[in-house]
């Protein structure tokens, strides 16, 4: 018991493949850098949802799962920074068991939430009509199983339009998990109760405020019931009514830094949306290709010169043309070597003639070919390819 | 028939004896002209893989196209342009220049041939007249360079020459051009093919890079155009780029692919900015390539272009490849998910 305690409040975990860390700033470097990077560009991105709009913006690809990611947690629709956007079921059973979740059990597990939130209905109505109800609906608990699916679906859109007013942008897909990132915070905070039926009940707290948007709550009741009586019978025979109370608080100061959380997503997705369409006319490349990346994608100019400098540096050191002639092409040269030259004896004095100026001009052409190499040599190595690339760089926008 | 087709494609038979130049796929047929430094055109029945005839010049020849399925043009080192008659097998000379002539054309629209060469002069010839330079010489302009590359769509004419000119001729007045660029690649250009809707041309140059430009000058136009890296490789901790020599547009899709000295061929989505296909690499240098009438087909000549002087060459070759139509197809964008 004791040490679980100190886990709990010393040590903080990666949703993706439950690597532990000591702190929670690691954690997230360690997302940006293992679950978050863009693979074509190797960018960092903050949250998985913004890394696949940053893929498909700018490089036009799709990506429907977070890479290095344990099976079943690969959905880049779930925000996870760090160790807020874990659902609660997950985290629940991360504490509750050391072991790996199987992914048909998580699956399983996704479904309780919604039963849960029902199951905190019957408490403050009073203590005589929950075990009441519950009997009589037994029978019919096996009907309303069909539908809990499509209550499921129902509950998402629900919460979105109460929750879409203060962040437009990444609303939608954060606020069925706006709820979920409450339950780590209120963990967090009362860790002193560490026994088992205490921490059961704080999981009980966050589907408060989910339950008031959901009209439908008769069909629920009964299924949660179900399960309620299954798996916890001591919390349903002893529902704690002042715990109630005091979680609906901690919930609601919660809100704040969540909803600023999420601005601050938002602002950052927008921002990549905007580079990206500049970033769509960056230069393709062979997929051996190396050097500067012309259209890169970046955010912000700090950012830029930290990736250019690095990488036109090398670039100007090593590039190699293989052909670096500029006053002659290929043919040219190999026009003048003697095995190809034109021996047209039959023709007429006149075209002798001009046959001869023809020679006599690829000699002048040749013999200027001699002198610029050099030139284009030294040349080479004077400019900078930083101005060349900027330059270039210009005349791609415009 | 029923040996395996080899990943590159399937050989022709008799190939030339020296680098080859350029090839073209007939508009009507599975022909295929193939010029060549050992001074022959020759044409092959490429679904048959038979050589079906051979025309000597007095010097390398440079560029080849037809007319039609019965005769065709050459240009060579030798000055001269001459008409190749497949069925009799018998040649005549249109004309002369004053230096190797390094390209030509035959516009359909306009009924002329269009020829240019290192003495810096575009020439257009009326090919129905009998031999004889005062007759089918049609008008002689001018260029700021030596012309490398020429490109034919509808009414407009794109010559590429040394100096990284780019002059934009419309063929119903040729006095002078119709605008006049440079390239916007900073090295020398490499070759010049207009997009087939007409709306622009894509350049190549010797540094691995192909420019996408629009012949719209108007602003919104201008913004689409770009540029993109391709036929690179970092060996031993340098970049080696390598010259892109061929640029070939397939009819229906508009794709276009490229082949370079570094003995790829790549297939591009211009309008997209992919990279749709690449094949497995060739012996050598990929000098040219054409693809067929309907796009089924795309023959790659396999070639040392002499980009790193004289050596002791491979085996010229002509490979000739079915196309499939994922290779060539552009991919359907996707958007993403509506917002809730």
């Amino acid at each position: 018991m004791g040490k679980k305690k100190k886990r709990v409040s010393s040590k903080v975990w990666c949703y993706y493949c439950d690597r532990e860390f000591d702190d929670e700033k690691i954690l997230v470097q360690h997302q940006k850098a293992k679950h978050f990077k863009c693979h074509v560009c190797h960018k960092k991105l903050s949250t998985a949802g913004g890394m696949a709009i940053h893929v498909l913006q700018v490089h036009k690809e799709s990506v429907t799962k977070v890479p290095n990611a344990k099976p079943g947690r690969e959905s880049t629709d779930i925000e996870i920074y760090g160790m807020q956007g874990i659902p609660p079921d997950i985290l629940a059973a991360h504490y509750g068991e050391e072991e790996d979740d199987v992914p048909s059990k998580a699956a399983k597990v996704d479904i309780p939430p919604t039963q849960l939130v029902g199951g905190m209905i019957p408490p403050p109505l009073g203590t005589g009509y929950p075990p009441r109800p519950t009997l009589p609906t037994m029978p019919p608990m096996y009907n309303p199983a069909v539908p809990v699916p499509p209550n499921a679906w129902m509950v998402p859109p629900r919460p979105q339009p109460w929750f879409s007013q203060p962040p437009a942008v990444s609303v939608p897909p954060a606020a069925p998990y706006t709820q979920q990132p409450l339950f780590p915070v209120q963990n967090v905070r009362p860790p002193l109760p560490a026994t088992a039926p205490a921490l059961q009940t704080q999981i009980t707290p966050p589907g408060l405020p989910t339950s008031a948007p959901v009209p439908v709550s008769q069909p629920l009741f009964p299924v949660v019931g179900n399960n309620h009586t299954t798996t916890q019978s001591s919390t349903f025979s002893a529902p704690p009514l002042p715990s109630s109370v005091p979680s609906v608080t901690s919930v609601m100061s919660a809100n704040v830094p969540v909803d600023t959380h999420l601005s601050s997503n938002s602002s950052v997705t927008s921002s990549y949306q905007a580079i990206g369409i500049p970033g769509g006319a960056a230069s393709n490349s062979h997929s051996y290709a190396s050097g500067p990346n012309t259209g890169g994608p970046s955010i912000g100019p700090p950012p830029v010169i930290a990736n250019k400098a690095p990488a036109t540096q090398p670039a100007t050191n090593e590039v190699y043309l293989v052909w670096d002639d500029e006053a002659m092409s290929m043919e040219e040269r190999r026009m003048s070597l003697p095995k190809y030259q034109v021996h047209d004896e039959s023709s007429q004095v006149s075209h002798t003639t001009s046959l001869i100026d023809g020679v006599a001009f690829t000699s002048n052409q040749m013999s200027i070919g001699f002198m610029l190499p050099v030139f284009r040599f030294s040349c080479l190595h004077i400019v900078s390819y930083l101005k060349r690339y900027i330059l270039y760089k210009f005349l791609i926008l415009f | 028939m029923a040996s395996a087709v080899p990943a590159t494609g399937r050989e022709l038979s008799n190939p030339p004896s020296d680098g080859i130049t350029n090839l073209r796929f007939s508009n009507h047929s599975d022909h295929l002209l193939v010029s060549s430094w050992d001074k022959s055109v020759r044409l092959y029945d490429a679904s048959a893989n038979v050589l079906r005839g051979e025309f000597m010049h007095a010097g390398p020849v440079l560029d080849c196209c037809f007319h039609d399925d019965s005769s065709g043009f050459s240009v060579a080192a030798d000055n001269t342009v001459r008409r190749l008659v497949f069925s009799s097998n018998k040649e005549d000379i249109l004309g002369r220049h004053d230096a190797p002539v390094r390209c030509v054309e035959y516009s359909y629209a306009a009924g002329q041939l269009i020829t240019g060469s290192w003495d810096k002069t575009l020439k257009c010839w009326d090919p129905r007249g009998a031999s004889g330079q005062e007759r089918t010489l049609v008008g002689t302009y001018p260029q700021p360079e030596r012309v490398y590359s020429l490109s034919l769509v509808g009414h407009r004419l794109v010559v590429a020459t040394a100096g990284r000119h780019v002059n934009i001729y419309d063929l119903r007045n040729m006095s002078q051009p119709e605008q006049r660029r440079e390239s916007s690649l900073k090295y020398q250009t490499r070759c010049v093919r207009c997009y087939p809707n007409g709306t622009g041309y894509a350049l190549s140059s010797v540094e691995g890079r192909v420019a996408m430009e629009f012949f719209d000058l108007s602003e919104a136009s201008q913004a689409k155009k770009y540029a993109f890296k391709c036929h690179r490789k970092s060996e031993a901790g340098r970049d080696i780029v390598y010259p892109v020599n061929a640029i070939a547009f397939h009819p229906i899709y508009g794709t276009f692919a490229t082949g370079g000295c570094d003995g790829y061929v790549n297939v591009w989505d211009g309008n997209n900015k992919k990279r749709l296909y690449q094949y497995s690499k060739y012996p050598t240098s990929v000098a040219a390539l054409s693809f067929s009438r309907d796009g089924r087909l795309l023959a790659v000549a396999s070639s040392y272009t002499f980009e790193e002087g004289p050596k002791s060459q491979e085996q010229d070759a002509i490979f000739v490849r079915s196309v499939n139509e994922i290779e060539v197809k552009p991919k359907p964008k996707v958007y993403p998910n509506p917002p809730a």
